[in-house]
């Protein structure tokens, strides 16, 4: 096969000699581009971030629906439009990771749960606020049922993103290339108990617990957004570090 | 190196698709697409009339709503052979072909749900069905990953006879664009864009047959040519 592969393979054109990490940086770029479009949805569209309390009462879910339909519909065409730029982050972080001393198994495994955590991560909130937003004069107990349903899974879905962040931080714990640096499997550490201390928003309707508390929330999503600028810098240093013999070969 | 695992998956695709049709033509509410505006009486009352065609069908796209995922393998196993300065797009493919496929599996499961007990509170039963649809006709951003990963593969394919030819890279982009107005039925009750619509039902549905059948011929050149310079290089 490898040798098989070298013979058919040989580059007709210097092309890949001009622009040899051409495609890493189009799927590096998708990140900031991603996360930007993201917050537009997620805190200017649709209100979901910083979320509605789950204190609200029947009228004031209903309220917030009613008043709220046509940004929320607007966000989530976008969503449904542009959530597939997630698989290219994951593409170049699996190139990125499978460079390490550390098994493939661990690249892999990143992939896998990043495409399953899209659905119950993120989509299925769109889903619910979308059918909600769709008949906004549905009986308000099933407008009360898509709120929940729709928050419960955008800010609980934790398993996905726990493996997500203990295969990462493995990975980079175990790497002897340091493609990543140490301190960055570190956090990813940090990342993971993010996603424990949001446990409790499956409880709790109030208070710093709650899925838009000062800790199931906010502590959250502070840490994630360091996280994932410090994950964007140090991806942009890897590609920019990795030999172009590696490439060419 | 054999090519025989990827010719068994290429020709899963005509045989499933085979299947999925029968499901389309049996589902009574294709031809003409249900409308949004349908009320929950009227909804429930079209459950209960056509229960049997529904779970016919849907429990054939249940068993075969997933069945391109191996196709959509064989060409991340092309990608992978194509002269890129890596396989980033490669692995984007695989994420976006299998994040896409649980919406099918979404979508089916309302209706199927919706069709278990028609005699349900209509507006339940309306709400099921609003969620198959919007599952199944609004989500196109996966697909459309999946064709831009694949198209800017091509077109960076530095191989002196390429995998693919430049043109199924153009065909890529084409296609995702006419799948585009499907994402806008999460907001239109009636007219071109909402689910029933033109654009978003028919062109999006047609431009989706029409890709695999092209791709279907041009990954089984690609299959043909890698046996054949396998066979020059053994």
């Amino acid at each position: 096969m490898t040798r098989t592969a070298t013979v058919a393979a040989r580059p007709a054109t210097d092309g890949r000699r001009l622009r040899p990490k051409l495609d890493q940086w189009i799927c590096w770029w998708s990140i900031p581009i991603f996360y930007n479009l993201f917050g537009l949805i997620f805190v200017y569209f649709t209100k979901i971030m910083p979320p509605p309390s789950p204190g609200l009462t029947q009228d004031e879910i209903v309220a917030f629906i009613r008043t709220n339909a046509t940004n929320l519909q607007i966000g989530f065409v976008l969503l449904a439009l542009t959530l597939g730029l997630a698989s290219l982050s994951s593409g170049i972080i699996v190139v990125q990771m499978r460079r390490m001393s550390s098994a493939r198994v661990l690249a892999y495994a990143y992939l896998a749960v990043l495409a399953v955590a899209a659905l119950p991560g993120c989509l299925f909130c769109g889903f619910m606020f979308v059918l909600a937003a769709f008949r906004p004069d549905r009986d308000p107990r099933i407008l009360v049922l898509l709120y929940d349903m729709g928050l419960l899974s955008f800010v609980g879905s934790l398993g996905c993103f726990v493996i997500q962040y203990l295969v990462f931080a493995i990975a980079i714990v175990l790497d002897k290339r340091a493609i990543f640096p140490k301190w960055l499997g570190y956090m990813s550490i940090w990342g993971l108990v993010t996603e424990l201390v949001a446990l409790p928003s499956w409880i709790f309707r109030g208070g710093p617990y709650a899925w838009n508390g000062a800790i199931s929330f906010w502590l959250g999503t502070a840490i994630f957004v360091v996280w994932e600028v410090c994950l964007v810098v140090s991806l942009y240093g890897a590609v920019k570090r990795q030999p172009l013999d590696e490439i060419l070969a | 190196m054999n090519t025989t695992d990827q010719r068994i998956c290429l020709w899963l695709v005509p045989a499933f698709a085979a299947l999925l049709l029968v499901a389309f033509w049996i589902f009574p509410g294709f031809f003409p697409p249900m409308s949004p505006t349908m009320t929950a009486e009227e909804v429930a009352a079209f459950y209960r009339e056509h229960v049997g065609e529904i779970r016919a069908s849907m429990v054939i796209v249940n068993l075969c709503g997933i069945s391109f995922i191996p196709f959509f393998m064989v060409i991340v196993v092309q990608m992978q052979r194509m002269g890129n300065p890596s396989r980033a797009f490669a692995y984007s493919y695989l994420s976006a072909a299998a994040s896409g496929a649980t919406l099918f599996a979404l979508a089916d499961l309302a209706w199927l749900i919706a069709a278990f007990r028609p005699e349900r509170d209509p507006q339940l039963i309306q709400l099921l069905n609003d969620f198959a649809w919007i599952a199944f006709v609004t989500p196109v951003g996966f697909i459309i990953a999946q064709n831009l990963c694949l198209a800017l593969a091509i077109f960076m394919d530095t191989r002196r006879v390429p995998v693919f030819p430049r043109w199924v890279g153009h065909f890529n982009i084409v296609a995702g664009l006419f799948m585009m107005p499907g994402a806008l039925a999460m907001m239109f009750m009636d007219g071109p864009f909402a689910w029933d619509g033109l654009l978003a039902f028919w062109v999006r549905i047609g431009a989706y047959c029409l890709y695999l059948a092209v791709m279907f011929f041009v990954v089984r050149s690609a299959i043909d040519q890698q046996a054949s310079e396998d066979r020059l290089a053994a």
